[in-house]
């Protein structure tokens, strides 16, 4: 624990943003046309995430009769979620304040 | 690819590699052109076999490229003579069979490529079948036909070889087994020949012979690939083969063919209607259950119904001679043996009813289940005593019980790989390894960085441990051992003892990894002296590094970070950046209490220094976790933006660390808290956003979980210091609240009038407990009737929202804190403005259910008590 004594006291490195966001409401951008929004319980250094209370949005794009393409999003509702750091495009962190 | 191609042949009954033992004349013209192309060309890194290199000659000195038959007409006279001894399967039925079936063969004219030769042989071939299997004894004469190869000559000599040649080769490679095994059966048939010894049935005219019982995979494979395809080929040769093989046998004074008289033995025994049903079949064998084999195997040997193995599947009940082990059963049936072995016909055929007494062993002496019969018909127990179908039954009842265990017990099998047990034996062995190397360095750091919360949730359940890391050296074996005996608890002894094997193995592999690991130098890179590179270890705690980056040491280097966040101390970054940095010193100091030294004893001087350093970080963490509060920043008034610390009390993260942060901190810092929290009561996110809308019964959910987590974390840290603050700083206060901040919107909100009652209930008990002097009290009373003119206008607004909405517990105690303090000309005004109130909450609670109603008079009569009035009276 005692590495962590300066840790928050700067950013120093990408991470430590991350850090900031601890315990707040993130946005995290999937591959896959994934989407995610929940709290950020942990993360390490590979980005690995968990999530408490997240809601996943899955884009699918469709065909419909006339070959056009329609959007689907499903949503689904996580109590508590373990997002790889290999599955994550983007962290957004700030904002969704409420 | 070339194994399915043989599978092809193999299926419509032809093995492209047994016509080569066939003259040029008696080879029709369609196999002879296609055979090049289908051929599997021999594995290239197989040896040469004999097959091979005593097939040779003939493919090449007379086989014709082109599919035309090059042999010219006086080499062809001498097909019959020179098929004698060697050619020992001209099987004239397959030709017609084929000729039939080449009819509408598009590459290839049957007309215009068959030379008739097949046609002639039917006739001739028969009536010198005697030279040629042997019968006449004149198989060597073999000079026409490879002009200077003596082809038999060389096979009979080398028969074995070639037979435990074909059998390793099925070994090596199983799939093209079922081919092997067929090509082998012509190449060791003509020993048998030569010899008239070996029939392959030998063994069973031995009284005291118990078969060779092998379950070969590959026979089931055989028997239930092919049973498409043979019907139609087996039926176009039995179509000819009726007459022929009465011919046959007419002519050369025999009684019966194996197939015939198997089966006529067998229908004397009702008991083997099935076998006897399906081997009446043109191609019955392959329609056997397979269960039912098994079964029979299973028992160690032909029961008493089944004295003898059909000659339809020798293979199941004996070994029979290496060469035909692979044949498959339909062509022994049908097309090749029946004149092959017609010169042994007495011998290895089914041997008369009269003799099987002497042949058969007592099945007694057989099979593990004491000589009962297999039963594989129902009706098979019809025929059976009382005694024997109990017996039956029982040992039934038991496989079946025992064959559901197995599949209990097998229902994850194959689920993990080897590579897969192996992978996840060596992540457990390397966590042992971690946890086990710790101890070497009895770090306590180390410790419980490797586990900190088992540690810490070790530490606050009060486990009995001298040392924290106690528990974690003795991991590795107290794991192995319980596995041990967990292993070894049930179980047989053979069980047990490869339990105990494997354990063993087990703990002296994870000493030697210890060893190992205590061996590795400790840091985390070697450099060779005189190499360029480093290496660098890696655990499963401590991945190797991709990057070093040289974290910025915090003493050295400018910060233009800092001066920056200076400037703006409220925005978003920096106040989440000021959070980390009370986590950070939070942590610190709640591990600076972990390693608290001991209480220092008088005169010893170590101790004494050991404590003051302690004491020294501790407050130089202390000064660092207040000022990362922010707490001292200057208040700037009518600011926009509001105070840093007030922030920070804005989100989830800060108000939850109050109380880890109101532990390490004094007296003096927490009261400087609290008049922090006082003096902006009415800009905390949970009262001014918390402002009840009208028409809107509840808030968002964010701001509910907001207004909870305040009251359930801000909240006890604050009563339990208010609880002992002396009476003056609750005096001051109260002042700062209505001078402040809008007292009225601090009272229409939860948290605020939670403030309000802890300062309005302790000044009460501090008056009950007698402490206050009268010149401070004297004080509060001013203060309190300022609070009260300002708050009355507002009492009916303070409830929240209409009255259904239940909870308005803390509205009634707040009002009760305010009776018991005010003087009775206030009582009175206070009931006067909440008595609709009052009112209508007794109304509402008899539509309620008991439980309900009762609470909701009791949260009222809260208030009712506090100025001497009770719901009771309101009748």
């Amino acid at each position: 624990m005692a590495d962590n004594e300066d840790a928050g006291a700067t950013v120093a490195e990408p991470l430590d943003l991350v850090r900031l966001s601890l315990d707040e409401i993130v946005f995290v951008k999937l591959r896959g046309d994934r989407e995610l929004k929940g709290r950020l319980h942990a993360y390490d250094s590979h980005c690995n995430l968990v999530l408490g209370d997240v809601e996943e949005t899955i884009y699918v794009v469709e065909e419909d009769e006339n070959e056009e393409e329609i959007t689907r999003t499903i949503k689904k509702q996580e109590e508590m979620l373990f997002v790889r750091g290999e599955s994550a495009l983007t962290t957004i962190c700030n904002g969704h304040r409420r | 690819m070339h194994l399915s191609i043989v599978h092809f042949e193999y299926s419509i009954g032809v093995d492209p590699r047994a016509w080569r033992f066939l003259p040029e004349a008696a080879r029709p013209a369609e196999l002879r052109s296609r055979s090049p192309k289908l051929l599997p060309p021999p594995p290239p890194n197989r040896p040469p076999t004999f097959a091979h290199l005593t097939f040779l000659p003939s493919a090449k000195g007379s086989m014709s490229f082109f599919g035309f038959d090059t042999n010219l007409p006086r080499d062809r006279q001498g097909g019959p003579a020179a098929s004698r001894g060697f050619f020992e399967n001209p099987d004239p039925f397959a030709e017609v069979a084929r000729a039939s079936a080449l009819e509408d063969d598009d590459a290839i004219d049957f007309e215009d490529t068959y030379d008739g030769l097949g046609d002639q042989l039917d006739d001739d071939q028969d009536a010198f079948n005697d030279d040629t299997f042997g019968g006449g004894g004149g198989g060597t004469d073999t000079g026409p036909v490879g002009k200077d190869f003596d082809f038999f000559g060389k096979t009979a000599t080398v028969a074995d070889a070639i037979g435990e040649e074909q059998i390793r080769y099925s070994l090596q490679h199983p799939q093209a087994a079922p081919a092997a095994g067929q090509s082998a059966q012509p190449a060791a048939a003509p020993a048998a020949t030569a010899t008239t010894k070996r029939s392959g049935y030998e063994k069973y005219s031995d009284p005291g012979f118990i078969p060779d019982l092998q379950a070969k995979s590959s026979v089931w494979g055989i028997s239930q690939k092919k049973p498409e395809p043979i019907p139609t080929q087996a039926q176009a040769r039995k179509m000819m083969s009726l007459e022929e093989v009465e011919a046959q046998m007419r002519n050369q004074g025999y009684q019966s063919s194996p197939v015939p008289q198997s089966i006529s033995q067998h229908m004397a025994e009702p008991s083997y209607m099935r076998h006897h049903q399906d081997i009446t079949l043109p191609d019955g064998f392959p329609t056997i259950p397979p269960e039912v084999l098994r079964a029979q195997l299973e028992r160690g040997g032909p029961p008493p119904g089944m004295p003898h193995p059909p000659p339809g599947m020798p293979e199941l009940h004996a070994g029979p001679p290496p060469g035909i082990q692979g044949m498959p059963p339909h062509l022994m049936m049908q097309g090749n043996l029946p004149p092959q072995n017609l010169p042994q016909g007495p011998r290895h055929a089914g041997p008369p009813p009269n003799q099987r007494p002497q042949q058969i062993p007592p099945p007694t002496t057989r099979g593990p289940n004491g000589g009962l019969p297999v039963i594989t018909d129902p009706q098979q127990l019809v025929h059976l005593t009382e005694e024997q179908r109990n017996a039956y039954l029982v040992e039934d009842a038991k496989r079946a019980k025992r064959n559901h265990k197995i599949f209990l017990l097998s229902r994850g099998n194959g689920l993990m790989t080897p590579q897969d047990k192996n992978f996840i034996t060596r992540i457990q062995l390397q966590q042992l390894v971690a946890a086990a190397g710790n101890v070497a360095d009895s770090d306590p750091e180390a410790v419980l960085a490797e586990d900190f919360y088992y540690q810490v949730y070790s530490q606050i359940r009060g486990a009995p441990r001298q040392h924290p890391h106690q528990p974690l050296g003795h991991f590795a074996q107290t794991y192995l051992l319980q596995t041990g005996n967990r292993v070894g608890g049930h179980g047989n002894r053979r069980a047990f003892q490869s339990a105990d094997n494997h354990m063993q193995r087990m703990q002296q592999q994870v000493q030697r990894a210890v060893e190992a690991a205590k061996a590795k130098p400790k840091n985390k890179q070697l450099i060779i002296e005189g190499s360029l590179g480093k290496i660098s270890f890696s655990n499963a705690k401590a991945p190797k590094p991709m990057l070093n980056i040289k974290r910025p040491d915090s003493s050295e280097g400018p910060r233009p970070k800092k001066l920056q966040s200076d400037l703006s101390l409220s925005d978003r970054k920096s106040i989440l950046t000021n959070i980390e940095r009370v986590y950070s010193a939070l942590m610190s100091m709640e591990d600076m209490e972990r390693t608290m030294p001991p209480p220092p004893e008088e005169g010893d001087a170590e101790a004494i220094q050991e404590h003051m350093e302690w004491r020294q970080k501790v407050h130089a963490l202390n000064q660092k976790l207040w000022h990362s509060l922010k707490v001292m920043e200057p208040i700037v008034p009518n600011s926009t933006t509001p105070h840093p610390f007030i922030a920070f009390l804005s989100y989830p993260k800060g108000k939850k660390a109050i109380p880890r942060i109101f532990r390490h901190i004094d007296q003096e810092q927490r009261v400087t808290i609290l008049t922090m929290i006082v003096v902006h009561l009415d800009s905390l996110d949970v009262v001014r956003l918390a402002q009840p809308v009208p028409g809107e019964a509840q808030f968002s959910v964010a701001m509910r979980e907001a207004i909870d987590l305040f009251s359930l974390a801000v909240m006890p840290s604050l009563l339990g210091y208010v609880n002992e603050a002396p009476f003056n700083i609750i005096i001051g206060l109260l002042g700062l609240v209505i001078a402040q901040t809008h007292v009225q919107t601090v009272a229409r909100t939860k948290v605020g009038l939670g403030i309000l009652t802890m300062l309005l209930s302790r000044a009460e008990i501090v008056k009950e407990a007698g402490q206050a002097s009268e010149r401070d009290w004297q004080q509060w009373v001013e203060k309190f009737n300022v609070l009260f003119d300002t708050l009355e206008p507002a009492l009916a607004d303070i409830f929240p929202g209409s009255i259904n909405s239940g909870d308005d517990m803390y509205v009634w105690q707040f009002l009760a804190a305010v009776g018991i303090g005010a003087s009775p000309e206030q009582q009175q005004r206070l009931v006067i403005a909440v008595k609709d109130r009052v009112m209508e909450t007794v109304a509402y609670s008899k539509t309620l259910p008991a439980e309900m109603s009762s609470q909701r008079l009791g949260n009222v009569n809260l208030f009712m008590r506090a100025i001497g009035l009770d719901v009771e009276l309101l009748g």
